[in-house]
């Protein structure tokens, strides 16, 4: 019994070897994908991506930021009470803001409406793709929602996709939800379809962004949702992440942007209403965000200067 | 055979839980019913661990005995809307033995006219509920409510989501998984879960996603963890006791008298029953447990009313002799000169009886931990912090710190974050550590303006309790410490 044990796991690990060497191929150099001098900057990023005290831990925090988004575009705008026949069984919504009530009615409210909200979504479940996943930071989060059905990240880069995979593994949680492939998003089948597609800090990597956005948009599902964020081209986003983030606070890697390939979001918003898109995609939201040093990220007034979220939704 | 199973028993795969709580004390099984009690949290895999028996505990919630309990505590009224809102336990109180007071009267043992009155009874909340200072209630009765309360949840929870409460069972080993918070995807290929294993005396074996101690003063998960708890020791011990008083005090009041010694407080029970908090020098501790029931009761009438020079006499009576019965004529009759309407107005109800066998003594202590949070670790309750019990306030910043975790656990949920997770438990920390550090800074300098005989503070303690300015300062600080506004 131990020598079989030994064997077999000296097989593991000889077919683990043989494995990771032959994925860690070339990255594969893509239409829609980023530079190679950009390549070749994140897989040296890769090993540090999970550490939450090192080099990424500005994207960890933002994450707080997107998952409270992507919870408010989705849950705030579902129909809570679609196919409810019964006027007795409808949850209540008043016709004017909730914070002119008194707390206790605002909270028994507020409780009735998630409760109701949770049950519509525990019914149907979302199917996540999540585009330039990077080392799986917004993957894993999504996995862990109870509302996501399944999460697949792709990206291009080999290494740090192993190291998103071998994250994963720490968590049992995640083994059954979460997938990871390396593939561009023009390679995923266009019957694939799902119903909430994110691309975050990735647009402003690629060469071709309006390329990727309608390869994106061939896979969203009908009433599903496109949710990205990435960085006006501005003054004050050179200013903040640039010269702020990369040089002065030293908390992005340098040479993670480059000041050329920010995307306004008004143009995001033309190119989408001038796009074959037009009828069946709406731009619902978009809002700023910015990195206060020793506070962490927070909404902005202003979605057209630094970095911004939107989230477009698949209407038919 | 025996060695076989030895060898399955050790090599068995450890049972894994999201969340495991060490303790069973009222931080402990509030985190609990509250993590239950939480639509966002509910789903979580708890299981909390306690080294005593919690049959005793359950026996007291089915049917209470007649006596109070000795150790009881005040609780302000932002734990007890915790207990209403967050952990769902308060119905679970039988309410005729929790006691509500509005009034609190202090006053010095140099000068008895130099004294304070607070009456909450005016002040109006903005709910339009009277306001209170605080609730007198026993621990066990509150960890009684918290069972109860999480076997109401299991009730309605499917079998995979129950809470699991595993009592005399104490945690012996606390080891970290496969540590690798960094993962270098080159040289450490092979992972497994960082998450730490918790070893029972029972044998069973839990690995957990996030590992809390609420486990007291002496808290192993803060060693595992490498806390540091920083503080010292007051070399003033704290007496306690349950008693009885001769009527029914209908006032609801919390007495208070400032001795050299230290703060002597009658706080009061329901009916005609009360409790005392005695917090004394060594010397005195050692003579207080000693004295005989039976003369207890007027040594402590004695302490609210009389001068502290006679006291000083009784004592050294009493040390020589504990049973020494001529005391309570020594006491009567230095009483006698005390006018008898300012015995009805300025004092508390005499007491009548100790409860036999309430009387306990406890060191006091200040320790504070440096952080409470660690890559899966938290720490709640005394775990955290003990405070000096003169403002009441050890549980009650418990119940503040199990709320605020829950907060963090909350949104670290919603976000999809691993909640063992520094990036979940970063918030927790930052909310609970500095209110708590302040909370405790005003206990310590209640503890030294009040708790000295060095002649010039004692002489400006005097003078001061009776100038306006430090009437307002004082009262300040007591009513925000006390009822935790
Ligand atoms: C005698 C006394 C009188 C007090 N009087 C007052 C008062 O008048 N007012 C006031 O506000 N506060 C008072 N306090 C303080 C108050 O009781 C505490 O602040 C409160 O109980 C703290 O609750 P906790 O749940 O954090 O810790 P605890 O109540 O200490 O509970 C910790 C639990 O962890 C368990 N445990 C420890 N190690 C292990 C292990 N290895 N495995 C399994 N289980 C373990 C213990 O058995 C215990 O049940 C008093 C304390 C004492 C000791
Ligand atoms: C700044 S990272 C952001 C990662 C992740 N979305 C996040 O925010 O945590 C950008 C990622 O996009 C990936 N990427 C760039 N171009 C891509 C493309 N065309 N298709 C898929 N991934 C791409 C990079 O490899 C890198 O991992």
């Amino acid at each position: 019994m131990a020598t079989r044990s030994i064997l077999r796991s000296a097989r593991l690990q000889c077919t683990r070897h043989i494995s990771s060497s032959s994925v860690r191929c070339h990255d594969i150099v893509k239409l829609t994908s980023a530079s190679a001098d950009e390549m070749s900057h994140f897989n040296a990023l890769a090993s540090s991506w999970w550490d939450v005290n090192g080099p990424q831990r500005i994207l960890h925090k933002m994450n707080f930021l997107r998952m409270d988004y992507i919870n408010e575009m989705v849950k705030g705008h579902i129909k809570l009470n679609d196919n409810v026949v019964d006027d007795e069984d409808k949850v209540y919504i008043p016709p004017y803001s909730l914070d002119l009530l008194p707390k206790s009615i605002r909270t028994r409210i507020q409780q009735e409406q998630s409760a109701r909200r949770d049950e519509i979504l525990s019914q149907k479940k979302l199917k996540a793709l999540d585009v330039g996943c990077g080392g799986g930071i917004l993957a894993e989060s999504l996995a862990r929602l109870k509302y996501i059905s399944s999460v697949k990240g792709i990206d291009l880069s080999t290494d740090v996709l192993e190291a998103a995979k071998l994250h994963q593994k720490l968590d049992p949680e995640l083994s059954e939800k979460l997938q990871y492939e390396l593939t561009a998003i023009e390679d995923l089948p266009k019957d694939e379809k799902y119903d909430l597609v994110t691309c975050f800090e990735m647009l402003e990597h690629v060469q071709y962004p309006a390329q990727v956005l309608s390869e994106v948009f061939d896979r969203v599902a009908v009433g599903g949702w496109v949710v990205l964020s990435t960085i006006n081209r501005d003054p004050i986003s050179w200013f903040t992440t640039i010269f702020m983030g990369e040089h002065l606070l030293r908390i992005v890697p340098v040479g993670t942007h480059t000041l050329e390939k920010y995307i306004d979001q008004q143009e995001i918003r033309n190119w989408v209403e001038g796009s074959p898109y037009q009828d069946q995609f709406a731009v619902v939201n978009a809002r700023g965000c910015a990195y206060i040093p020793a506070y962490g990220w927070k909404f902005t007034s202003s979605a057209d200067v630094g970095n911004y979220f939107m989230a477009i939704q698949r209407v038919k | 055979m025996f060695p076989l199973r030895r060898f399955l028993a050790t090599t068995a795969k450890p049972l894994l839980q999201d969340v495991v709580i060490v303790g069973g004390g009222p931080a402990g099984l509030s985190l609990l019913a509250a993590l239950k009690n939480s639509p966002t949290t509910k789903h979580l895999k708890c299981t909390l661990v306690e080294a005593l028996k919690l049959q005793p505990v359950r026996d007291f919630g089915e049917d209470p005995p007649e006596n109070f309990h000795n150790r009881i505590i005040s609780l302000t009224p932002k734990s007890v809307q915790f207990m209403q809102e967050k952990s769902g336990s308060w119905d679970y109180l039988h309410q005729d033995r929790v006691k509500f007071y509005d009034n609190m009267v202090a006053y010095d043992s140099q000068d008895s006219d130099a004294r304070i009155h607070f009456d909450a009874s005016n002040v109006i909340l903005d709910l339009g509920a009277l306001s209170q200072i605080a609730a007198m209630c026993e621990v066990v009765h509150i960890q009684a409510s918290l069972l109860q309360k999480i076997d109401a949840l299991n009730e309605e929870l499917p079998e995979e989501d129950q809470a699991v409460v595993i009592d005399e069972a104490k945690v012996v080993n606390i080891i970290a998984g496969n540590a690798c918070d960094t993962i270098d995807a080159k040289s450490n290929p092979q992972t497994s879960l960082d998450w730490p294993v918790v070893t029972l005396s029972n044998g069973q074996v839990l690995q957990t996603r996030l590992l809390v101690g609420a486990d007291g003063q002496n808290s192993p998960v803060r060693n595992y963890a490498e806390i540091e708890s920083r503080g010292w020791s007051y070399d003033r011990f704290g007496v306690v006791g349950t008693l009885k008083l001769q009527f029914n005090d209908f006032r609801d009041i919390a007495w208070q008298r400032f001795l050299t010694t230290g703060p002597l407080a009658i706080l009061p029970l329901p009916e005609d029953n009360a409790t005392f908090v005695w917090s004394s020098t060594p010397e005195l501790a050692e003579i207080l447990v000693k004295v005989d029931e039976k003369i207890f009761p007027q040594l402590l009438n004695a302490a609210m009313t009389l001068d502290e020079v006679d006291l000083n006499y009784i004592y050294k009576m009493l040390k020589a002799n504990p049973a020494d019965m001529t005391v309570l004529e020594e006491i009567e009759w230095r009483t006698s000169l005390i006018p008898e309407e300012d015995l009805d107005e300025k004092f508390p109800v005499p007491i009548s009886e100790l409860m036999p066998g309430s009387r306990a003594r406890f060191p006091l202590k200040f320790l504070h931990a440096d952080t409470y949070i660690a890559p899966r670790v938290a720490l709640v309750g005394d775990a955290a912090h003990t405070v000096h019990p003169l403002a009441g306030q050890g549980l009650n910043m418990g119940q503040t710190d199990v709320g605020l975790l829950v907060d963090a656990l909350e949104t670290g949920v919603d976000r999809g974050l691993d909640i063992g997770s520094t990036l979940v438990l970063e918030k927790y920390v930052a909310t609970a550590w500095p209110n708590n550090h302040a909370l405790m800074g005003v206990c310590d300098k209640l503890h030294k303006i009040f708790s000295t005989d060095a002649f010039p503070v004692v002489a400006l303690r005097g003078l001061g309790l009776k100038s306006l300015n430090y009437f307002d300062v004082v009262k300040d600080i007591m009513v925000k410490a006390i009822s935790g506004r």
